[in-house]
């Protein structure tokens, strides 16, 4: 039998005098925690089934894109970059729209939130660490997305160079593109989210905003004759000259009315097609306000938070 | 003694309603205890002290700054608050970590943190369990551990015995005893139950409406004046007549009268004034004084 070589003692409460990272390693630990909720990591595994399977939906249409180009050896026209995001942005909206509450909402149901305020953080700092946490995730997922989309048009074109060569200009759009789908996506169901506790409250707005805005946008641009061509341009809509204003109403394609431009592509579609009517400060001016004052919306609602 | 809080001047006015009215007071090291009944203002004095409110005049500083300007300082500080504050999907140890995390202590530091503050407050078999599963009692622990994870210098405990059973309540109060007294960390207690100040604090503050009306250590409150009990049978109205023709004053108490003694010339009065009113002495015993009386006073 082996002696006891030593022995166990209970030092009781041990003072901690080891580094104190104040501020910033605050703001980082609310960043690490609204990303990890937001993907359910370190949460039950029900907790990541959601977010997983719409990160999975947002792909397939660039992984559909990338196989049918290898597999045809693209002999088909795929859709572009400006249509991928236009296709994307509505699994990106449904993601947002149920997951985004889950970063703010819990944590003044629970009342936590008062526990964050007496740290060394300020309630800007906690706002801005949700938001950034949302959009970094939103923004891996939209580039992700085009970069295999990229690839597959790349790899799949008789000379992969000259494809680049003559398309480069597809990457800073492709960038400018997502940051600014993705600011929208992550500023507007946070916003809605700061105004409620309740998470499927602010879901079923979001989405129900979608969803009536779109229908009210596409009624309002909708012509009520085709030409033979069955193109809209040569068609008024039924809302007379008002029309092209009236198609700003649809607030799901608000990111889009810019990208198109960024992409200086064109939209097939009746709505889409009268916008590029307007001015082309009109429609950048409607996203810088409408994602500027959501963002406002967020913070002030966080600054009259009382605990 | 080195200064932990200190309140100048301290006011707070909600549009017409007065929370505090020009407080003034200190707390040093130990358990100071806030006491009072409900809307006296304890609260608000914690908030003010926390740094989610601003005064409306004066100031509430803390270790020398001013949490409201000073979010660093924060860092230094504890709260528990009287209402639910916990996660309920995610485990006890990972919210310490967490918490831990966003008091300024780095990754690894804070896991071991979390894990030695969940076994000082008895809490380290339930580690992995979602704290939504918790019983109130062990929810009330967890809310005391994360104000303890990043080692504050002082920890203000909103009503900490909210809630709990008589067995869960005495077993929260020996943890803050702890807590003041073996871990070295200051406690502001707000309590309206006397009880929990009188077995826990050093030192009191009491606020009514707003105000500071007394203060000091809490064995002054407990021994300053003696009340002597009677219990007997037959009239009180002739006893306490009988006894203030002798010059002694008695109020009716329960059951009994009490008298305030301030010599032992009161206790020949007490017995002349039974015999003269027939009164049969059952019992008479001198009641140490408790923080209710504070409150017995100010309302006579």
């Amino acid at each position: 039998m082996t002696q006891p070589t030593g022995e166990l003692f209970d030092l009781g409460y041990q003072h901690y005098d080891g580094p104190r990272e104040g501020r910033m390693r605050a703001r980082k630990a609310v960043f690490v925690d609204g990303f990890k909720t937001t993907l359910g990591l370190g949460r039950g595994s029900g907790a990541k089934v959601l977010p997983f399977l719409l990160f999975g939906a947002a792909m397939a249409p660039a992984v559909i894109m990338a196989i049918i180009a290898s597999v045809t050896n693209n002999l088909v026209d795929l859709p572009g970059h400006s249509i991928y995001y236009q296709i994307v942005s509505i699994v990106l909206l449904i993601f947002a729209a149920i997951i985004a509450p889950e970063l703010l909402c819990p944590d003044r149901r629970n009342g936590v939130i008062s526990l964050y305020l007496v740290r060394p953080l300020s309630i800007t700092d906690y706002v801005a660490a949700r938001w950034l946490a949302f959009f970094v995730i939103t923004l891996l997922l939209v580039y992700s997305g085009q970069v295999v989309l990229l690839l597959s048009l790349v790899l799949s074109a008789a000379d992969p160079m000259e494809y680049l060569q003559d398309n480069w200009l597809d990457i800073p759009r492709i960038l400018a593109a997502g940051f600014l789908l993705a600011a929208f996506i992550t500023t507007l169901p946070l916003a809605v989210s700061a105004l409620t506790d309740r998470r499927a409250f602010a879901a079923a707005f979001v989405i129900g905003l979608f969803i009536i805005s779109g229908a009210a946008g596409g009624f309002l641009t909708s012509c009520d004759e085709h030409d033979d061509s069955g193109r809209s341009g040569q068609c008024e809509p039924i809302t007379g000259g008002a029309g092209k204003w009236l198609g700003l109403v649809d607030v799901s394609e608000v990111p889009n009315n810019v990208n198109t431009m960024i992409f200086n592509a064109e939209d097939e579609g009746d709505r889409a097609r009268l916008i590029a009517e307007l001015p082309r400060v009109v429609p950048i001016g409607l996203y810088l306000i409408l994602t500027g004052g959501l963002a406002f919306i967020l913070w002030w609602r966080y600054q009259r938070l009382t605990v | 003694m080195p200064t932990l809080l200190e309140a100048r001047s301290l006011t707070k006015h909600y549009g017409q309603t007065i929370a505090l009215e020009s407080v003034n007071f200190q707390v040093q090291d130990g358990i100071t205890g806030l006491l009072g009944p409900n809307g006296a203002g304890k609260s608000t004095a914690i908030k003010l002290f926390l740094g989610l409110l601003k005064p409306t005049s004066g100031s509430a500083e803390v270790l020398g700054e001013l949490p409201y300007e000073s979010v660093g300082i924060r860092a230094r500080l504890g709260y528990m608050p009287e209402h639910d504050c916990l996660p309920t999907a995610i485990t006890a140890s990972e919210f310490l970590t967490h918490m831990a995390q966003v008091s300024g202590i780095p990754p690894a530091q804070a896991r071991t943190r979390s894990a030695d503050i969940l076994r000082h407050v008895g809490l380290e078999e339930e580690l992995y369990r979602p704290i939504g599963q918790y019983s109130t009692g062990m929810k009330q622990r967890v809310k005391l551990a994360q104000s303890l994870a990043h080692d504050p210098v002082v920890v203000l405990l909103d009503e900490p015995t909210a809630g709990l059973d008589p067995g869960g309540r005495e077993e929260m109060l020996k943890l803050i005893r702890r807590t003041g007294h073996e871990f070295g960390i200051s406690i502001i207690l707000s309590s309206h139950l006397m009880g929990d100040v009188e077995s826990t604090c050093d030192r009191i503050i009491v606020l009514e409406s707003g105000r500071v009306t007394e203060e000091g250590a809490v064995a002054q409150f407990t021994r300053e004046t003696e009340t002597l009990l009677i219990d007997a049978d037959g009239n009180q109205e002739e006893l306490i007549t009988a006894l203030a023709g002798r010059g002694v004053t008695a109020i009716i108490d329960g059951v009994s009268l009490a008298v305030e003694l301030d010599s032992d010339e009161q206790y020949d009065a007490i017995r002349d004034s039974l015999v003269e009113t027939n009164s049969r002495l059952r019992r008479m015993s001198l009641r140490r004084h408790e923080l209710t009386d504070i409150f017995r006073n100010d309302q006579k």
